[in-house]
């Protein structure tokens, strides 16, 4: 069986090939392009090519830095189905990095965003987290963008003594994972009942309301919660409630059931793919009346997937371009120049993580020295700084309880405008 | 040895994922001994998994702070294992009458059903599946403490097998199953054992993954799990147990190491990052090829022969205990062409 | 109850239009050809590509779209036979070497798996795994939805299942008048009934497999784009699921039996829309139930005929 030799021999001389250790990513000061900063994947069922906005990673050729960068993980979805909301993340870590590091990062030092791919499931955001704490050796890590993910991965950030920010975990429960994890995402708690009310202001004759939620995701399951009781506790009727999954396609059982309920309200938990098929599905169907959609649809990318049949859907914000203060003004046009749109919640959460992890990390510089610090202790440091700080982000002022939990005033609902198949904007309401 | 074992643990979670690959890729070849193409060894993972899950979490949690004791974690994987022994045997009863391709559906719609209930299910989490499933061990590297020796026992386990008249059974009902029967070979119990054995590991296996990868739910169980395992020991090698264990090793480090070199420079990076992204048309190129070109698997008992041939009288022992080869292209439940009754 | 019964028509015709390029390779060759589902999505992103439209953020294509753009009927059409043409192709690469050493039909069942799994990722390695949708003008200017109650108790289906129900009748009534009426029909039931006979009679067998490839292979494109028609092209993977729940239906209607098949597929959809309210999570698992009892009870599926096993 010389083939088998053959192969054999093959298959040795790749191991040989992969022999040196991979050298640790910190390179010497300026230009930080390395790459470890490529995206890349490592979930058996979701496989991509590298990200083209890893080149935006390079910071700005600075006179005043200088000094080893610091790692700081970003842990998000750039494939698969829930890259549809990590997408906007990528964007705004890239845009904080790059801003950061303009103004001089950590007292001179830049900071060096590594970004790891989640894909859309735990695994993913386990390997990547692993990743990120084990060979990059981060200071911290912004993510995962599922809460689903969260609940996996997170413990693992927490036990290995590395804090954590979550960008858009928004269910029951984060914040308790650990002292380690936090949060920069409101609760859904606190801002979904935003939509519903903007939803009667807009149809004072709403009685019946229609819930479908994915079943299998975490957030979703939390968001329904907080949905169906803001419902019952306005008074209106709550129909018999609709379950999908977040892969599921065709939602004929689950569109039909609603329409024979005849509500004037439907109010959708999931994700993007899921949540604007459901959305265009009901609308092809007949469904004339108001759409709520979750945080899961809170992006520009569900376009793509209703269309035009998107116009009307409300979706509760925690971040509004319009908010009047210099970093939001500074972070809109950040972001203005790059792409042709007003930045959306998702991207300013995660630039708000970085932003917090930036000045933490000047606070325990200040306090103690970075240079003087291991990384464990370095870690431990940055995750007390980070829960005392104060922060003027561009979601507003915010800063965190003893837990981990955000806090936020400001809350806000836009409403869906399409223009036509592929163009449409988030319109403000309230 | 402290050295080593700094420079080890980054790579904790790929070794401990290695080994466990190995070892399911021999669960789905336990079956295959004895000719069956079984699927069915991711849901019995998944079960397995389930099952340390729900008792790690809701029977007997530990004190918070604490480490699982290690004692506990056994314990739950020979509940696990006892268990899947259990849930093989129900299903393989009905299920071993069939033959060939409808076996394989069979299993395949098995696991299919074990996923479904595992999504609806409240003990099981429903869809969201069990989070924060307790540690063990502090590193991820101390699992091999648990998955080593359990490698090296069901290898040890297997290549025994492979010698006793259990074992020969086996290949005799690969081989040909009515000359089997008509040998005396009760075809049915052992084929039924092939498969329990078989099931009983996959579902120790998730036990031990269920705190390795400390949250479970029913993504954890998958057809395409099937196909991985599948490829692991098609083109590891589908005659002993040595293929496997090679497949299941190699195919989940190599892509692994590969793309780590491709950050090195050693490779160009294009061609390490398609060889980590690509890792699944690599495999389906290698699957589909393998079955043309090495319907056996690169490891062969021939080639072990060939291997020891050097080596004195004992190797003229292998020499003649090695099972002549199978005709080209005969495939586990081979008799040649046109065998496709139900 | 109306609407059960009409949904599960529709859910159904999916899996039936689905099941029948499965089947018809089966009929033939005696395998089930685990590529059918990667031909399938091919197809689906074939059309998606002729009908201009652009890809993603994600994969070595992105952001690119062709220079023209078809009308969906057309890029239908044209994308099936391209997908076809892929289908050819597999039957050369993982089918044919195979048949010509008499391998065991597992070791092609395998081969078509691989070739499956290689597909799908290329493609996801190309276009990334993002859903895609058809111009919405695909279907011109049929209204979305077809009532078949009344205003005050409404009973919509949409257009573009009714479509697929339609199209699902049409082509299983070619199919079974091509394979019963015409010649070429009949060296096929020759060629499946015994290849060397059939080939010592004349026919050209490897010329009747590689239609009979193109023709699987188109059917599958024809499935996968009026599939991403109505629910969208989810990702790569969308054809393996299908894939899976189209054994069951394959099965279930007697494995190579054409109107089987549909009947199969009807069936199990309807079977899917009546499951009661609180069970809807429990409706996945219909199929597999299915696949599972007709297995152990009556393997050779409702119109099949029972096997004889040679000795």
């Amino acid at each position: 069986m010389r083939r088998g030799t053959v192969g054999i021999c093959l298959l040795l001389a790749a191991l040989l090939a992969a022999c040196g250790a991979p050298s640790p990513t910190d390179s010497a000061a300026g230009g930080s392009e390395d790459a470890t900063e490529a995206a890349t994947s490592e979930e058996a069922t979701s496989e991509e090519a590298s990200e083209e906005g890893s080149d935006a990673g390079e910071s700005e050729s600075t006179a005043e830095l200088s000094g080893e960068p610091i790692p700081l993980g970003v842990a998000v979805a750039q494939t698969g189905n829930v890259a549809l909301l990590g997408q906007e993340q990528v964007i705004g870590a890239e845009i904080a990095e790059a801003f950061f590091n303009e103004r001089g990062g950590v007292n001179g030092r830049p900071i060096d965003v590594l970004l790891q791919d989640t894909a859309g499931d735990e695994a993913g955001a386990s390997n990547a987290f692993n990743t990120l704490i084990n060979q990059n050796e981060v200071v911290g890590i912004v993510g995962p963008t599922l809460s689903q993910q969260a609940f996996a991965a997170s413990p693992i950030a927490d036990r290995a003594g590395v804090p954590v920010l979550g960008p858009s975990n928004t269910a029951a429960g984060i914040p308790e994972i650990g002292d380690y994890v936090a949060r920069v995402s409101a609760p859904v708690s606190v801002v979904a009942p935003n939509a519903v009310e903007v939803a009667l202001e807009q149809d004072p004759e709403i009685e019946s309301v229609s819930v479908a939620f994915a079943q299998n995701d975490a957030f979703s399951t939390s968001e329904t919660g907080t949905f169906q009781e803001t419902v019952t506790e306005l008074g209106l009727t709550l129909n018999p409630v609709q379950t999908f999954q977040t892969t599921d396609t065709d939602f004929t059982s689950q569109a039909s059931t609603i329409i024979s309920q005849n509500p004037q309200l439907v109010i959708i938990s999931g994700l993007a793919a899921d949540g604007g098929n459901l959305v265009r599905q009901l609308r092809e169907l007949g469904y004339t009346g108001l759409i709520i959609g979750g945080n899961g649809l809170n992006t520009a990318n569900v376009f793509t997937v209703c269309g035009l049949l998107c116009d009307g859907v409300i979706i509760a914000q925690a971040y509004s371009p319009e908010l009047d203060s210099d970093i939001n003004a500074e972070f809109v046009e950040a972001y203005t120049a790059g792409q042709d749109r007003n930045p959306p919640q998702f991207s300013a959460q995660a630039f708000a993580g970085v932003q917090v992890f930036v000045e933490a990390l000047i606070a325990v510089d200040d306090e103690q020295g970075l240079d003087s610090l291991e990384l464990p202790a370095l870690r431990t440091a940055l995750n007390e700084a980070i829960l005392a700080g104060e922060y003027d982000t561009p979601l507003g002022q915010i800063s965190f309880t003893e837990e981990g939990e955000v806090n936020q005033e400001q809350f806000y609902v836009a409403q869906i405008e399409m223009e036509d198949e592929q163009t449409g904007s988030f319109t403000f309401v309230r | 040895m402290e050295a080593l074992l700094g420079a080890l643990n980054p790579y904790g979670f790929l070794i401990v994922s290695c080994v466990l690959a190995a070892l399911l890729a021999l669960s789905l070849y336990l079956p295959l001994m004895a000719g069956q193409l079984s699927l069915a060894s991711p849901g019995f993972y998944a079960f397995g998994g389930y099952v340390a899950a729900v008792l790690s979490t809701r029977v007997f949690p530990p004190e918070s702070g604490e480490p699982f004791s290690v004692g506990l974690l056994l314990a739950e994987m020979a509940v696990a294992g006892l268990l899947s022994a259990l849930l093989a045997v129900l299903i393989g009863l009905p299920v071993l009458r069939l033959q060939g391709i409808y076996l394989a559906l069979a299993t395949i719609a098995f696991v299919e059903i074990l996923r479904v209930l595992s999504l609806n299910l409240a003990i099981t989490g429903g869809a969201v599946g069990i989070f924060g499933i307790p540690q063990p061990f502090g590193t991820q590297l101390s699992y091999l403490w648990v998955a080593g020796p359990l490698f090296v026992a069901t290898c040890a386990f297997v290549y025994r097998l492979e010698k006793v008249r259990v074992g020969r059974a086996f290949t005799a009902i690969r081989e040909d199953e009515l000359a089997a029967a008509s040998m005396g070979i009760v075809t049915t119990r052992s084929k039924l054992l092939a498969f329990t054995l078989g099931g009983s590991l996959a579902g120790i296996v998730g036990a031990l993954a269920a705190h390795f990868i400390n949250t479970w739910n029913a993504r954890q169980g998958t057809f395409d799990a099937s196909i991985l395992y599948l490829a692991f020991v098609l083109i590891g090698g589908s005659r002993t147990w040595l293929g496997p264990v090679v497949g299941g090793l190699v195919l989940t480090a190599v892509p692994e190491l590969l793309r780590g070199s491709a950050e090195v420079g050693a490779l160009p990076a294009w061609l390490g990052d398609f060889l980590q992204d690509g890792r699944l048309i690599i495999f389906g190129v290698l699957l589909a090829v393998g079955c043309v070109f090495f319907p056996q698997g690169l490891i062969t008992p021939e080639l072990l022969a060939r291997l020891s041939r050097g080596r004195g009288p004992r190797a003229e022992i292998a020499v003649e205990e090695a099972p002549p080869p199978a005709a080209v292209g005969s495939a586990p439940t081979g008799t040649g062409a046109g065998r496709d009754g139900p | 109850m109306f609407q059960n019964l009409l949904n599960g028509l529709a859910i159904g015709s999916v899996y039936a239009i689905f099941a029948l390029g499965y089947t018809l390779v089966f009929s033939i060759l005696r395998v089930i050809n685990f590529a059918h589902g990667a031909v399938f999505t091919v197809g689906a992103y074939l059309t998606y590509v002729l009908t201009g439209s652009s890809f993603g953020f994600n994969g070595l294509l992105r952001g690119q779209s062709l220079p023209f753009g078809l009308p969906f009927p057309v890029a239908l059409l044209l994308g099936a036979v391209l997908a076809g043409l892929v289908g050819v192709v597999i039957e050369r690469l993982a089918f044919a070497p195979l048949r010509r050493r008499g391998a065991d039909t597992l070791l092609t069942l395998v081969s078509s798996l691989g070739v499956a799994v290689a597909l799908v990722n290329i493609l996801q390695y190309l276009v990334g795994a993002e859903p895609y949708r058809y111009p919405s003008t695909a279907l011109g200017a049929l209204p979305t939805a077809i009532n078949f109650g009344s205003a005050a108790a409404p009973v919509p289906i949409r257009t573009v299942q009714i479509v697929i129900f339609a199209v699902s009748m049409v082509i299983v009534a070619l199919l079974t008048y091509f394979i019963r009426g015409t010649r070429t029909g009949k060296a096929l039931r020759a060629v499946s009934e015994d290849a060397t006979t059939a080939q010592l009679l004349g026919i050209d067998t490897d010329r009747l497999i590689l239609y009979s490839f193109f023709l699987s292979g188109f059917l599958g494109a024809v499935a996968g784009s009026l599939v991403g028609l109505s629910v969208s092209v989810a990702g790569p993977y969308f054809g393996l699921a299908f894939g899976l729940k189209g054994l069951a239906v394959i099965v279930l209607g007697g494995l190579g039996d054409i109107p089987g098949a549909v009947v199969a597929g009807l069936l199990i959809g309807l079977a899917e829309a009546f499951v009661p309210g609180q069970y809807v999570a429990y409706r996945d698992a219909v199929a597999f139930v299915v696949l599972f009892g007709v297995l152990l009870v009556r393997p050779q599926g409702l119109l099949g005929r029972a096997q004889v096993q040679k000795v």
